[in-house]
């Protein structure tokens, strides 16, 4: 019996994921992946993962925002960084909020959300049909598993995290604004200046990148392990399944450390 | 096991019919929100604006860094774009300015790096007059620069000399020390019997002669005062006896009165003498005869003579100022 454990630490493991995860993107990439059947299958993981998580994971987000805005706002440690740095503290903290929610809580815990709420259902389905041989069978008839059943989600996975960052982004950016300048348009000016302070091309590039590889991460890496079941050997299919998931956190944490200390390292 | 798969592949009871839809308009926002804030940033970022350059030249670019604002009258005009080590050793702050802002730079503008002692660097702009020429396109300007952590270090050498000069000025021995000490035994004298006198005169015995010399002085001024009282007296007895009744001036009056009379007199005696002159030249031939009469005559002229004479000597003697005008006191 393989605990999820062995499986991270086999290197063999990993090889197979980056050459699935090549194969698959590539995949997903082309137009011709999206047969009417891949459609539905997309369209089904996307509104089970984005859309009717919306509400919630929006009325989540929104209330981190709040509280981590607020606790940023009223900081008495950054009132002393702003005036050791000559600066405003509205300056100040609304650079500190931004930084702290938007480049990198928003996007993490967004990848996280998704990852526990769809990749470890995806690993798991996949790792059944490998079991049940399923995948093996429609190779065997002359259909690509790879097309019809993995692209889709995939693609939809990745579209997922890409919605509700983008959604929950959004919805800090404008809480931020809210809580510093109320409903007034007379901060924006302002707001403008910070925002446009902060995110040079590196930052706003490098946003973009940290979110797209997390897309790819949750798409792809649960989804993979879930392949490394046996046929046959239902046993397999816990350790698949939690293998894709730590696999998938440490990933997150590694593009995470990484994009931190290309930005302030 | 195998319904598993389908079961799982359909695990969606209640996935409503417009799904496509749904999943698409939740796509299609997801888009718009995206490049909304894409849009947003960049445009924060000034990237649809034209910009005017500028560049300014400072020996020493310390605590600027890219992202820095150019600010005029507190607002934020320009944005440092990047930092450059000219050949010439000199650094260049490259400073984009949107063309909005642009406005309130002009030829004359002044351009000043304060980098403060707490607190990041300044680029500040002052422009005295919006009517100048406008600052043309890739400009370069020199900086003004006030550090304030470079005045510490002189600060610190002034004030370590100062405080020397106080040390030196307050060590015992001191010429401060000893002005104070003197100016100590100066005021323990005036607080002393003869108070400030003999602070000034330095000393007991120089004040008491003082005060001796002034009583005595005192005692000069009240006798004089005596003596003056005497001689007021005599003046005014002396112009008693001058101008008073019965006084000199009278007197004198009266003798020159008696005078008048006398030599009268004597005219008219000298004008017999006359007829007796005419008489005596018609009588020459017996002179002789007439002798006689002649010698009474003469002895008579004679005596008056003396008598005008004696009468002039009076009056000499009774008028004092004549010979001598000097009041003698007693």
């Amino acid at each position: 019996m393989a605990f999820g454990g062995e499986i991270i630490l086999r290197a063999r493991s990993w090889q197979r994921l980056f050459r699935f995860g090549g194969v698959a993107t590539v995949a997903a990439l082309s137009p011709s992946s999206y047969g009417p059947a891949a459609r539905a299958i997309a369209v089904r993981q996307i509104y089970l993962t984005a859309w009717k998580v919306l509400p919630g994971y929006l009325a989540f987000s929104a209330l981190l925002s709040v509280v981590i805005i607020e606790i940023l706002r009223n900081s008495e440690l950054v009132r002393s960084a702003a005036e050791a740095l000559g600066r405003t503290q509205v300056d100040t903290a609304l650079e500190l909020v931004l930084r702290v929610l938007v480049l990198e809580l928003i996007p993490l815990l967004t990848a996280l959300f998704v990852a526990l709420r769809s990749g470890a259902a995806i690993g798991a389905e996949i790792a059944l049909m490998r079991v049940n041989g399923e995948l093996e069978d429609r190779h065997g008839r002359g259909a690509s598993p790879l097309h019809a059943e993995l692209v889709p989600r995939i693609a939809a996975a990745a579209l997922s995290v890409f919605s509700l960052t983008s959604f929950s982004v959004a919805l800090a950016m404008y809480l931020a604004y809210t809580s510093f300048f109320g409903g007034s348009n007379a901060g924006l000016v302002m707001y403008t200046r910070i925002v446009g302070h902060l995110f040079d091309l590196q930052i706003l590039i490098g946003l973009l990148l940290k979110c797209l590889l997390f897309g790819l991460a949750v798409a792809l890496i649960p989804l993979a392990t879930g392949l490394e079941a046996e046929r046959g050997q239902l046993q397999t299919i816990p350790a698949a399944v939690l293998a894709g998931l730590m696999k998938l956190f440490l990933v997150i944490g590694v593009i995470e450390v990484l994009s931190l200390m290309i930005k302030y390292v | 096991m195998d319904q598993k798969p389908d079961s799982s592949a359909s695990s969606a009871p209640f996935v409503p019919r417009n799904l496509g839809i749904r999943v698409g308009m939740l796509l299609a926002f997801a888009i718009t929100v995206a490049v909304a804030l894409v849009v947003y940033v960049l445009h924060a970022r000034g990237t649809f604006e034209e910009f005017q350059r500028l560049t300014l030249v400072t020996d020493n670019a310390e605590g600027v860094a890219p992202g820095m604002d150019l600010t005029f009258a507190g607002f934020p005009i320009g944005r440092v774009r990047r930092l450059s080590l000219n050949p010439d050793g000199t650094a260049g702050i490259h400073i984009r300015v949107p063309l909005d802002n642009a406005r309130w730079l002009r030829a004359t503008t002044v351009f000043t790096l304060e980098v403060g002692l707490v607190g990041g660097a300044k680029l500040r702009a002052y422009t005295s007059s919006l009517q100048d020429p406008p600052l043309p396109d890739r400009a370069q300007r020199p900086v003004l620069r006030g550090d304030t952590a470079q005045e510490i270090p002189k600060m610190v050498a002034t004030l370590r000399n100062a405080l020397e000069n106080v040390d030196r000025m307050t060590e015992v021995d001191s010429s401060l020390d000893r002005s104070l000490a003197n100016l100590r035994t100066v005021t323990g004298r005036m607080a002393g019997k003869h108070g400030v006198l003999g602070g000034v005169l330095g000393g007991e015995d120089n004040a008491r002669k003082v005060i001796l010399a002034l009583d005595r002085a005192n005692a000069l001024l009240a006798s004089l005062n005596g003596v003056s009282l005497k001689l007021d007296s005599v003046l005014t007895k002396t112009d008693q006896q001058v101008l008073g009744p019965g006084g000199v001036v009278e007197e004198t009056r009266k003798a020159v009165r008696q005078a008048n009379a006398i030599l009268t007199e004597v005219g008219a005696q000298l004008k017999r003498v006359d007829t007796i002159l005419a008489d005596a030249q018609a009588v020459a031939s017996n002179a002789k005869v007439a002798t006689t009469d002649l010698g009474a005559l003469r002895a008579e002229v004679e005596a008056s003579l003396r008598k005008v004479s004696a009468l002039i000597d009076e009056i000499n003697r009774k008028w004092p100022f004549e010979r001598d005008t000097r009041v003698k006191l007693p």
